[in-house]
């Protein structure tokens, strides 16, 4: 099927192009661009100039399936579908399922499950540094990267430096990356909100930024006697974009992620105990969300994760601090991210293109997808202005735990390539 | 009552956006309502026909005793609710719990909760579904117990003026609130009432709670020792310790803690000769107050509170049931 796009906004952050052409794509291929294609097969589907945009498919860093063990909050189809809709076309599983992925048999049979999806994302997966997440034991690390895992992770913090130690030690042959939780569990406590002035007033029970810079600032000491590279997961903080500046200008092999809602809410929003924001790490203030902006956009943190987690009505529908942490994202992150950083700040398309798409490959050492003729399959089709309405008809989850439940949001995903 | 009220609050949830009016109000309402108390029949048929549903999913005694004595003396058919017997131990959820009680026709809901932000939330749903239900907070977790700091105000602002208590009659009193502040939800609503009063208030207990972010909640002075908080006090509110904040490092043992925080009649020197003392309750007897303390009645207003208790929450249960005030009194 040949396809034309007339007068299409064309991202491409790899080349740091951001221009209007015409675009001739050919079943999945990117054939011709120009300023002006006046010749193209006589059958080609015309779209004329609409205000689209066309970029490489967005790259999600760290996801929770629920799919095997939990397949009533969400099915791998249904993830695969959510995760298309949302404009991303490469998805990493975290290895907390049930059983968790810290075994080759789990890794290929969920590797199997998901090749026997009928439209799907790319699936990569991160292995469990632990045995069964415990955080006691290693997980045969080798065993995993020779099945396909893309580096480990046990999807938190691993509070045991002893064995974070050997784990980062273990892995130094193989170069892959071992991705790392933040938040130090002692003193984190029963902290469920970023501790401040309005977690007094509020009277939940606050978890201080320094257990998230504290534990970063000892990683770090521990990550630079390695070669093994590292992704720091989740950082929240403000102090942590400074502390990661540190390290990254004393050339520490590291990468780093910040999960988009921290981008978009802080404390603030947290005044009516939506369950939805009982997050982890919490949400900032706004100090620490205009510091995340800053740090994704000069590229001390060199990705946003969206680090989707289905929970089911009733998991959710409960008091904020009882709540499990995590909301779903896929579907929802391009749109708010385009609506408040773009619209209403003062990124430009391409540094949030860089964040959701260029950047994350390069995190997961995979070679960034550029938007030139001959490119085969992997890029989007985005409309910015595109109403919709947050609601079971539009997600493909079974869950609805997201703050932004039953509301109508700007920019949607048309295509996926 | 002779004066129409004017009430426009549909729940009472927190004490922190409390204008002076609405204090005044509930004030005033409470005082016609102490009269009632002390007639030969303690009853009037305000609310007849309406339905308080008592939800206290933490277990209270006082706080729901009160409630319901309130709403039985305001002449409402109350539902009383016990976690422990209830379909929540069935998988139900919250949400779904109040859903039923306002099928059965609840009018007013009062809620208790473990967990912070709980009668907000079903209070939220209940406007979602325009089911023109009342909620009252009758304590949540750590975030705020409205009913009793407005009824602490009561008890102090009628000590000052009996026949007309109101809110201006705290104005530059000084009052010490001692103890663990960080886990009260009635050092925070009393935080915001006795802030609006006017009032000299002064916080005490140890850094580990008391941390310094208590100093952003409004005026109040905060103090890691006792006797600069006492010092010429007009009331000293003591609060409860929980015995389990020692497993949790916030203390080293509960005789230290009695050492430099317990309320005794050494320390009163300390304030005004006419010092009066209050307490939440329940009081573990020489912990955060001395035992001959609490049973002096020319020191002690504990009772006075749970008896000013009573009114207050018939009279908040009537301005939430008529908010442009009924003549039924």
């Amino acid at each position: 099927m040949n396809e034309l796009f007339q007068q299409v906004r064309i991202l491409d952050p790899l080349s740091q192009s951001d221009r209007l052409a015409d675009i001739l794509i050919c079943d999945s291929k990117i054939e011709a661009i120009a300023p002006q294609l006046t010749q193209y097969p006589s059958d080609s589907q015309i779209t004329p100039p609409s205000g689209y945009i066309l970029a490489p498919g967005l790259v999600d860093l760290y996801s929770q399936s629920s799919d095997p063990g939990h397949e009533d909050r969400e099915t791998l189809d249904q993830l695969a579908q959510a995760a298309l809709a949302g404009g991303f076309t490469h998805i990493t599983l975290l290895p907390n399922t049930t059983p968790p992925l810290d075994t080759a048999a789990t890794c290929q049979f969920l590797q199997q499950k998901a090749q026997t999806l009928p439209k799907k994302p790319q699936f990569h997966y991160w292995g469990a540094i632990t045995r069964h997440l415990a955080g006691e034991q290693l997980a045969e690390l080798d065993d995993l990267r020779q099945n396909g895992v893309i580096g480990w992770s046990d999807g938190k913090t691993l509070a045991h430096w002893g064995l974070l130690r050997r784990a980062l030690e273990y892995a130094q042959p193989w170069q892959k990356p071992l991705a790392l939780g933040l938040t130090h569990p002692q003193l984190q406590e029963q902290g469920v909100m970023r501790e401040g002035p309005l977690s007094i007033q509020m009277g939940l029970v606050g978890d201080p930024a320094y257990s998230e810079s504290a534990t970063l600032a000892a990683l770090l000491e521990i990550i630079a006697a390695f070669s093994t590279p590292v992704h720091l997961m989740r950082v929240s903080t403000a102090r942590s974009v400074e502390l990661i500046a540190q390290a990254k200008g004393k050339g520490l092999s590291i990468t780093a992620s910040t999960p988009w809602h921290h981008l978009l809410l802080d404390t603030s929003a947290l005044m009516d105990y939506d369950p939805n924001l009982r997050l982890d790490p919490p949400l900032g203030n706004s100090t620490d969300r205009l510091a995340l902006q800053e740090g994704v956009k000069t590229g001390v943190i060199d990705a946003i994760a969206i680090d989707h987690t289905p929970y089911s009505y009733e998991e959710k529908t409960v008091a904020f601090a009882e709540a499990p942490p995590g909301a779903l994202g896929l579907q929802l992150a391009l749109p708010l991210l385009w609506q408040h950083l773009i619209r209403q700040g003062d990124w430009t398309p391409l540094q949030l293109w860089n964040a959701l798409s260029t950047a994350p490959h390069r995190c997961l050492q995979q070679p960034p997808l550029e938007c030139t003729p001959g490119t085969q399959g992997g890029f989007i089709l985005f409309d910015p202005q595109a109403p919709w309405t947050v609601d079971s008809t539009t997600l493909h989850s079974a869950c609805q735990n997201t703050y932004w439940w039953g509301k109508t949001l700007q920019g949607k995903v048309l295509r996926v390539w | 009552m002779t004066e129409t009220t004017t009430w426009t609050r549909h729940h009472v949830l927190s004490l922190a956006d409390f204008s002076p009016r609405e204090y005044d109000t509930v004030l005033q309402t409470a005082a016609s309502f102490r009269e009632v108390l002390s007639r030969r029949t303690k009853k009037v048929p305000a609310l007849q026909g309406q339905v308080v549903a008592n939800l206290f999913f933490e277990p209270s005694t006082r706080t729901r005793s009160s409630f319901e004595l309130a709403a039985k003396r305001l002449s409402s058919d109350t539902l009383n609710f016990a976690p422990g017997t209830s379909s929540l131990t069935k998988g139900e959820t919250i949400l779904d719990t109040a859903k039923t009680y306002w099928a059965m026709g609840a009018n007013i809901m009062v809620i208790r909760h473990r967990q912070s932000g709980v009668p907000g939330a079903i209070a939220q749903a209940m406007d979602h579904l325009q089911a023109g239900v009342k909620v009252l907070n009758a304590g949540d977790g750590l975030h705020e117990h409205p009913s009793q700091a407005l009824l602490d105000l009561f008890t102090l602002c009628s000590l000052i003026d009996f026949e007309a208590p109101r809110l201006h009659c705290l104005a530059g009193k000084k009052i010490a609130i001692v103890g663990d502040i960080l886990h009260s939800r009635v050092a925070r609503s009393n935080i915001w009432s006795l802030s609006a009063a006017g009032a000299d208030v002064h916080l005490a207990a140890p850094p580990t709670l008391l941390p310094s972010l208590f100093a952003e909640m409004g005026q109040v002075t905060l103090h890691w020792e006792l006797a600069p908080a006492l010092q010429g006090a007009d009331f000293i509110m003591a609060l409860r310790l929980q015995k389990e904040r020692m497993t949790q490092n916030l203390l080293p043992s509960l005789r230290e803690y009695h050492q430099q925080f317990g309320i005794t009649r050494d320390r009163l020197q300390l304030c005004h000769p006419d010092v009066k003392i209050l307490h939440p309750g329940p009081v573990n007897r020489g912990v955060e107050l001395s035992s001959d303390l609490m049973d002096d009645p020319r020191l002690s207003l504990i009772n006075q509170q749970v008896t000013s208790g009573v009114a207050i929450r018939m009279a908040l249960l009537y301005l939430l049931a008529f908010p442009t005030g009924s003549p039924v009194l």
